[in-house]
């Protein structure tokens, strides 16, 4: 039996990128259950009303939360892992440590987010875990960091492509981030309304610059790897990449027009936002241009399918945000439930399918076990039905919204509130179709990451040996 | 891009410069904004007995404001009045005024959010509730907006069957239930009612709402107006239509709220005070003159001399026919502690009749109003 040096790299990533893609997968499932408690709460604020601990707004920010930090953090860890050390053609290594850094994030964020649910929420956007957690989930970032980049730089090939640049500098973003925001909001914190202006920068600059690069330098691997065609205009990349990390920093404040800041600020983010045009334009030629010469393919595939999905929405909606950023729609819409479209789309519409495709693909080859064909274009219906519809119920209650709360004349709670409250109803439902989804995923991956006692166990070899030799 | 270190200098520093712009811009530009009263001493020193606003929070409201985080009121409720060309937070009586960066300086935590599933509280102090009221809408906001979606806080209270010394009722289908609050609604409730932006400040005066409009009549706090009942209703509708063109810029006002700022009291140095001025309160027909055609060079206001100019008020320049300017000067001669007799139309046309041909631009200087007698 010949073994490739790619399956060598993949043994040795089996033990970390399994531990960060089954608690991925755990706070992910986490996160459904919380996200349709605060959507139940919506439509039926007795529901569960009683309970300090899943008051809407605790509940809320705990789901935010583990999506974030739980699902994005750990599969980022996973498949950046994965894809690295393939694309350096090194093994991991370090492995005991990345272990022991991924069970201190994960108890971290653990912690964080029953100090949340207990009372102890921050009040600054995405850094809503207690201070105490802060320290720990920072040095067992870093460490897991370091040892990405050790193996990186012991790469093979000096030259580097398009799917490093984006994982690595959405990998070395965060902490940066991280460092600004806590110094700012902690150790010397600013005064009065800077605070919010910070808190603001860092909340959305997590999303732009943390999970949105990581998830399009994904797209720019895998979309070649399966199709089996070199990215069409590769050389636009490069372009796409540094605009990105030009304008996404200067763009993420433009919620903030008209308020108590200074008014350059969301004219700033105004003008950035609509700049975001080329890098979204690019990466979407990049990725497009590619998959579609081969549209059966992109159709049977399923890794390729959720890829594409993802690939799709992040296009399409980062062009409804420019639209949504122009200062006359932000005037009617920045207060809106449009708010919690623009995180959906980023986080589920774009980062989720992404990482669900990745999985799909990687997994296999690291466990050497298949995944059910019906199980996962299960999942992929019902996470795109749940997304789409999810996405256009907040599109829609989102502008309904904004539009009324225009209006002097209508009372809040009577007239505004209550002609959104269908909305609310659909997000509920959406929310149910996508936990029911999740919850086929995180079975579909646990069952090839555990080994089931039940189940006989030479046919797991069979299956095993045959996979690999494959 | 090969070398990591060189592309991690790259990517920071794109970061960086994101960072020294807003954050650090925002610090230099609001950082060490403090409380302030928008009452100045001709030199722009505040005087000494002055209230300055914003004022800190008292210690239970503070303690109120970790709850609020804690929460997560701020999923929900913003607390910012926009500026009055970005949205109708004034008109929806969400606050007298927009808010702006110099109220929140003593907060510790910052809630302004960015949903408005609720209405704004930034003023929910003003809006007259009742502490009572307040503990009954956090225990079941729904016993008094029947269709609110504002989450109830029952955990944050006793639930009794008989009243008794500090419980308050609640009614909510046709049952009673008494409730004690916690001090934890306690401290809530303290935070609420100490959220209030009642107060003007240099950067920004309260807005006018030109409309009596009854309802945000009833949802904003009117200030007492020393000089409206008493007052004949000839002269109270001439100070009123007074302050208006005071106010307005644009077509049809004077603008004068501008330069001489709503205070009446200019802006040291550049714009000569209106209040108490021995000008506004003298000669009658000095200040006729300056109102039609403006005015230039040096002029002594109550000692402190100012050169600047101010071109012919109205827009366009020079327009306010007599009867505006009767009104506005009569308004600022009874405004802002200011009381001297009124300025009738007839008074004004006279004045204009004696100048009628002088030329449009042509601006007076302090001298020559001074020599005429
Ligand atoms: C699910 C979103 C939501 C959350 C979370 C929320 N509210 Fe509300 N709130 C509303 C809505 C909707 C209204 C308007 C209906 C009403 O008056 O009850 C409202 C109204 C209010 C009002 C009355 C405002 C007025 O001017 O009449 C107060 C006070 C209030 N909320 C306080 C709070 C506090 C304190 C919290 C945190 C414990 C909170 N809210 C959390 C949605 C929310
Ligand atoms: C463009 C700014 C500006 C506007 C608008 C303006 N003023 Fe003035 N005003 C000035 C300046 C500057 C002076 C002092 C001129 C000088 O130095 O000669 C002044 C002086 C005066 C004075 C005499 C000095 C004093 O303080 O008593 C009066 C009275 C006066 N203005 C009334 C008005 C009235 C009434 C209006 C509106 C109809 C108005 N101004 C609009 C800038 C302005």
């Amino acid at each position: 039996m010949n073994i490739s040096s790619e399956q060598i790299i993949d043994k040795s990533s089996k033990w970390v990128v399994s531990f960060f893609v089954a608690s991925a997968g755990l706070w992910l499932l986490a996160a459904a259950f919380l996200a349709y408690i605060a959507a139940a709460k919506l439509t039926d604020p007795f529901f569960l009303s009683s309970f300090e601990f899943f008051t809407y707004g605790k509940v809320k920010i705990a789901q935010a939360n583990s999506f974030v930090y739980g699902w994005g953090g750990n599969s980022i860890f996973a498949i950046s892992i994965w894809i690295l050390a393939r694309l350096s053609q090194c093994e991991v290594r370090g492995r005991f440590m990345l272990l022991v850094a991924g069970v201190l994030w994960n108890l971290g964020i653990t912690f964080g987010l029953l100090g949340i649910l207990d009372g102890h929420m921050n009040s600054h956007e995405m850094l809503e875990m207690p201070s105490e957690v802060w320290p720990l989930l920072f040095i067992s970032y870093s460490i897991i960091t370091c040892l990405i980049i050790v193996m990186h730089r012991s790469r093979k090939i000096h030259e580097t492509i398009a799917p490093q640049w984006f994982i690595l500098a959405s990998i070395l973003w965060f902490p940066a981030l991280f460092i600004i925001a806590w110094n700012g909001l902690e150790i010397n914190p600013v005064n009065g309304t800077v605070q919010s202006v910070l808190s603001m920068w860092f909340g959305q600059n997590l999303i732009w610059l943390w999970l949105t690069p990581f998830a399009l330098g994904v797209a720019y691997y895998m979309i070649p790897a399966i199709t089996g065609k070199a990215i069409d205009k590769y050389y636009l990349a490069i372009f796409g990449f540094w605009c990105i990390a030009a304008l996404a920093p200067w763009s993420v404040v433009h919620h903030l027009e008209g308020g108590p800041v200074p008014m350059w600020i969301p004219a700033i983010g105004t003008v950035m936002s609509i700049a975001m045009i080329f890098p979204i334009a690019v990466a979407s030629t990049n990725f497009h241009a590619t998959a579609f010469q081969d549209i059966g393919k992109v159709w049977n595939n399923l890794p390729l399918r959720f890829i594409i999905f993802g690939t799709l929405s992040y296009t399409i909606s980062s062009y409804i945000g420019v639209i949504f950023s122009l200062p006359a729609v932000a005037k009617l819409t920045q207060f809106s439930i449009i708010n919690e479209f623009h995180f959906n789309q980023r986080v589920y519409g774009f980062f989720s399918m992404i990482v669900f495709g990745v999985v799909y693909h990687m997994l296999p080859k690291i466990t050497g076990k298949e995944i059910g064909k019906s199980a996962k274009s299960f999942h992929f219906w019902t996470s795109a039905f749940g997304v789409l519809i999810l996405l256009l119920s907040y599109l829609i209650g989102g502008l309904t919204h904004g539009v009324l709360a225009q209006q002097p004349s209508l009372d809040w709670a009577s007239s505004v509130i209550s002609s959104i409250k269908p909305y609310f109803l659909i997000t509920e439902f959406a929310f149910i179709i996508l936990g029911f989804s999740q919850l086929v995923f995180v079975i579909n991956i646990w069952k090839v990451l555990v080994p089931n006692p039940f189940e006989d166990s030479s046919k797991n070899k069979n299956l095993a040996s045959k996979a690999s030799t494959t | 891009m090969n070398n990591i270190f060189k592309f991690a200098l790259g990517i920071f520093s794109t970061l960086a410069f994101a960072w020294l712009a807003f954050v650090v811009g925002a610090r230099v530009q609001f950082g060490d904004l403090k409380p302030t009263s928008s009452f100045h001493e001709d030199n722009g020193s505040i005087p000494l007995n002055a209230d300055v606003f914003p004022q800190e929070f008292s210690g239970i409201a503070q303690q109120g404001a970790r709850e609020y985080v804690s929460l997560g009121c701020t999923t929900c409720h913003t607390q910012q009045v926009r500026l009055v060309d970005s949205g109708f937070d004034v008109e929806r009586g969400w606050g007298k005024r927009p808010s702006v960066a110099r109220d929140y300086v003593m907060q510790n935590e910052v809630n302004i959010g960015n949903t408005r599933v609720g209405p704004d509280l930034a003023n929910i102090g003003m809006r007259e509730y009742s502490d009572e009221w307040l503990h009954q809408h956090l225990f079941e906001p729904q016993s008094l907006v029947q269709e609110s979606i504002c989450p109830p806080s029952p955990f944050l209270f006793d639930v009794k069957k008989t009243s008794g010394e500090g419980r308050i009722s609640v009614k909510s289908n046709d049952v009673i239930r008494f409730i004690s609050p916690s001090i934890r609604a306690n401290r809530l409730v303290a935070y609420l009612q100490a959220l209030k932006q009642d107060y003007e400040l240099p950067e920004m005066a309260f807005v006018e709402d030109d409309e009596t409009d009854e309802e945000s009549e009833q949802l904003v706090v009117s200030i007492p107006d020393a000089n409206s009942t008493q007052l004949p209703s000839w002269l109270a509708e001439q100070i009123s239509s007074g302050k208006e063109i005071y106010s307005k810029v644009g077509p049809g006002g004077g603008g004068c709220i501008t330069c001489h700022q709503p205070t009446g009291l200019g802006q040291p140095g550049v714009f000569p005070p209106l209040a108490d001025s021995d000008w506004v309160l003298g000669n009658k027909e000095r200040i006729i003159k300056i109102s039609m055609y403006g005015l230039m060079g040096e002029i002594e206001v109550n000692g402190v001399k100012y050169n600047g100019a101010m071109v012919p008020p109205g827009m366009p320049m020079g327009s306010l026919s007599d009867q505006q300017i009767a009104d506005v000067l009569t308004y600022i001669r009874n405004e802002w502690g200011n009381s001297a007799s009124s300025i009738s139309t007839d008074e004004v046309a006279n004045v204009r009749s004696t100048i009628k041909d002088r030329g449009v631009m042509q601006m007076w200087t302090a001298a020559e109003l001074n020599s005429v007698k």
